[in-house]
């Protein structure tokens, strides 16, 4: 059976007809029977933000055009958007939140199992947050450092925006963004105010409404920034390192743990414990020892910082599983599917949860604290131990697919490569490539997997087709993972199918970067949460050029999205003055005026906005024909 | 023309009807062929042939029952609408808008609404009665369509009744009841 209509990835392609004749049902399953999707909430003109309702517009102009409080299909669509740009906020800066406070607790000398492994990071940090660290203590650093983080989620002074955001964007755009009113002063008090002026008989003007949404996504920027950054000082920032990707990676003869959700606080620790029982596991009959792997961002964290194998992306979870040789899932926050209890009901594998506010029912609960952080890693690892001994090996379908995968360009990482050709001024040789061209522009591949989309295949398909343009490409989340799986992210791909140009320009950093040959095709940035390295750099190529980031030839693309935490990235993006594609048509085609706004009038107060194009040949078409815009805008 | 079987239609149990109205867009969807983004980002006027009522605590989509001595049929004075083929058709070419058979539908199924297209003719309205063709207005080449409300409903409420095997099941659940009977009185 060919599953083409379903994923363009192999391993995929191999378990999903094993699945079915076992009979477990996985997402796509669920998406088929989900089918017809309702009219109303597909347009978003649903609202159940009261219990007068639910009420819904009728978007042929037959029906009602006005909820019974009057609201209509504008006010609905709107408050229905920003409410999810809030969710997106708050899952984002809750994961920042955590690792602040962890740096704090660092920084006053509990939390044992943490410190602090990148100095120099966290000093230039806190100079950048106009710290002072001079002649500080590290720790000292540390704990300032943390504070004035949390003040980006306390701070009462509405006219005082957040340090992370006003420290990390170009000054042009900090004005602009502050003289729309939209500069976010404190993100919980922002994700708060997007709930109160959605509540019922409040905004409902729905221009003013997506104004709020914005700083909403500019909280969410906030608390992207810095989760990101802050983890770089407790983990380590990444740097490149040559790894594996895909189902593949899975190893019949070890203990198989995978470490899946968003957050690395647990996931770091779990893989400094199993490298030290790995006695235990060989006692147990697995003669590699314990085999960590990664799925989703927690899997693009590890493999980012060690070099730890990624097993698969969002919407091919659930595989990893019916390879029938995962003997652990360890989860702890976001892009977790409810079903993957179910789906270990067939199977010996125990699906752990670990976050006291993220429990699934059917799931081993270990409650993980910073505290203690070392005991609960190690408590399971030894139910993984436990459920390897129960593994059935008849079940065991391994798929043969794995890719190489080189990771790890961090903002930081990519200077150091640039710094190899030009260490005074690292980059300038960059710049030089995209004004004489051999760059046309840059593309940030972000956002999750939908059952949509083909999976994986618009991510592939565009890239593809921007390599032959010479645009250099980024990707972060779910996309770098759709990239490393299918050997996009490898030297034979810059090979394959980069255009003339690009494949030169990544030649020479390679070699430079002594990886004997090219850079791989396309450059992986991080996790979903780590966005925000790809606005580092392009803040600085804006800075050198004296140019804000509107001007730039600069575009992203989220052709599979799905999670309010993409819509909240999309809508920063835009915000910021990236064209941004989505590949999904959202669920706000019901309002004229959001539409509007979002394709169009965005453009002349921000200088970003949304292209959506399912189509992803299409969509590559209309990307580089912006970058080319860009560059006329430019004059290059 | 031999019109031995009686017609299809369409038949909603109103215990599963949660009212959604998605049948509604799917009917207006499908009798416009175009896709629900299109439609709403052309602002198109689409009109869907059966309607969601609600009455008492029940809710249920109301279209056309495909009557066998339907009134609409007989009241027509253009001849519009007919019985062919196992249903009540309408040639909405022929249709005046006069609304005849909209006062005499016991059902209230038919409704005449107006071209999406208003050539400016002051002498017309271009109203046209509108009804359920059981998609017959779908079907292309010659094959089947599934109804696009049958389709849509989410908790399966919605069916296409073929009456002559709806008739036979029903024979034969009787018909178990009578055995079932028959058996206690025998014990």
């Amino acid at each position: 059976m060919s599953n083409w209509k379903n994923s363009v990835d192999p391993a995929v392609d191999y378990l999903l007809p094993i699945a079915k004749k076992a009979g477990i049902e996985t997402a796509w399953d669920r998406y088929e029977a989900m089918q017809p999707q309702c009219g109303f909430g597909e347009l978003g003109v649903c609202c159940r933000i009261c219990w007068k309702g639910p009420c819904r517009i009728d978007p042929f102009g037959n029906g009602p055009q006005r909820g019974v409080c009057g609201a209509d299909a504008h006010t609905i669509v709107a408050r229905n958007l920003i409410r999810m740009i809030a969710a997106g906020a708050a899952a984002h800066s809750e994961h920042g939140r955590h690792i602040a406070l962890t740096l704090l607790e660092v920084g006053e000398g509990h939390a044992p199992a943490y410190r602090i492994k990148d100095e120099q990071k966290l000093r230039k940090i806190a100079e950048k947050l106009n710290l002072a660290p001079a002649g500080k203590d590290i720790r000292q650093v540390a704990k300032e450092v943390a504070l004035a983080s949390l003040d980006d989620y306390s701070r009462q002074k509405r006219n005082v925006p957040c340090n992370w955001a006003k420290e990390t964007l170009t000054a042009e755009r900090v004005d602009k963004l502050a003289e729309l009113g939209v500069m976010p002063h404190n993100i919980d008090a922002v994700i708060t105010e997007i709930m109160g002026r959605t509540h019922v008989g409040c905004d409902a003007d729905a221009v003013n409404l997506l104004l709020g949404g914005i700083k909403g996504a500019l909280a969410d920027y906030t608390g992207m920034c810095l989760s990101t950054e802050l983890s770089d000082v407790i983990f380590g920032t990444p740097k490149p390192v040559i790894t594996q990707a895909n189902l593949g990676v899975l190893k019949e003869d070890a203990v198989n743990i995978a470490v899946h959700g968003h957050n690395p606080l647990l996931s770091e620790i779990i893989c400094d414990v199993a490298l030290k029982m790995n006695e235990e596991a060989k006692k147990a009959g697995a003669k590699e020892g314990i085999n960590v792997v990664g799925i989703c961002c927690t899997g693009n964290e590890v493999m980012m910082r060690r070099g730890i194998p990624l097993a698969t992306n969002y919407l091919s979870q659930e595989m990893a599983i019916i390879t029938g040789a995962l003997d652990a899932m360890v989860v702890d926050v976001q892009c977790i599917m409810p079903a993957l209890t179910s789906v270990a009901e067939c199977f010996h594998t125990e699906i752990i949860t670990t976050m006291a506010e993220n429990k699934i029912t059917g799931a081993t609960h270990i409650e993980f604290r910073e505290d203690s952080a070392v005991e609960s890693a190690k408590k399971i690892v030894e139910v993984a131990i436990e459920a390897f001994k129960k593994r059935d090996k008849r079940k065991v379908n391994i798929p043969d697919c794995k890719q190489t995968a080189i990771t790890g360009f961090s903002a930081e990482a990519i200077m150091a490569v640039l710094s190899k050709l030009n260490a005074n001024d690292p980059l300038k040789p960059l710049i030089d490539n995209i004004i004489n061209g051999n760059i046309q522009g840059i593309a940030l591949f972000a956002g999750c997997n939908n059952p949509k989309a083909i999976h994986d295949n618009s991510f592939i398909t565009i890239a593809k087709e921007l390599a032959k343009n010479n645009v250099l490409m980024l990707a972060t989340g779910c996309g770098a993972g759709a990239f490393a799986k299918n050997g996009l992210m490898t030297q034979e791909a810059t090979e394959a199918y980069a255009g003339e140009s690009l494949k030169a320009v990544l030649t020479a950093l390679g070699k430079a970067a002594g990886l004997n040959g090219p850079l791989p095709l396309v450059l992986h940035m991080g996790s979903c949460v780590d966005n925000s390295r790809a606005v580092n750099v392009a803040v600085a190529i804006a800075n050198k050029l004296g140019v804000d980031l509107d001007k730039l030839p600069l575009v992203a693309s989220a052709p599979e999205f799905m999670s309010e935490k993409a819509v909240a990235i999309g809508t920063w993006a835009v915000t910021l003055g990236i064209p941004t594609h989505i590949g999904i048509v959202p669920q706000i085609m019901g309002s004229s005026v959001v539409v509007e706004f979002l394709t169009e009038k965005a453009k002349d107060l921000l200088g970003g906005y949304f292209i959506v194009e399912t189509n992803p040949e299409l969509a590559a078409a209309k990307l580089v024909a912006v970058i080319k815009e860009r560059r006329r805008g430019l004059g290059i | 023309m031999a019109t031995a079987n009686e017609n299809y239609f369409i038949y909603a149990d109103p215990r599963k009807c949660l009212g959604c109205k998605n049948c509604e867009i799917a009917c207006a969807l499908a009798h416009a062929n175009c896709d629900l983004t299109t439609a709403v980002t052309r602002g198109l006027k689409l009109k869907p042939r059966n309607s969601v009522v609600q009455v008492g605590g029940m809710v249920m989509p109301i279209q056309c029952r495909q009557c066998e001595d339907a009134p609409c049929a007989h009241a027509c004075p253009t001849g519009a609408i007919y019985q062919e083929d196992k249903f009540v058709r309408i040639n909405e070419g022929n249709c005046i808008g006069c609304k005849v058979c909209t006062m005499v539908c016991p059902f209230g199924a038919i409704i005449i609404a107006q071209e999406e297209k208003d050539e400016g003719n002051r002498r017309t309205k271009n109203g046209k009665a509108r009804k359920c063709d059981l998609c017959y207005s779908r079907k292309q080449d010659n094959k089947e369509v599934s109804c696009a409300c049958v389709e849509a409903c989410p908790t399966k409420a919605i069916m296409l009744v073929d009456y002559e095997s709806y008739r036979k099941k029903l024979i034969e659940e009787r018909g178990k009841e009578l055995v079932r009977a028959y058996s206690v009185i025998k014990a």
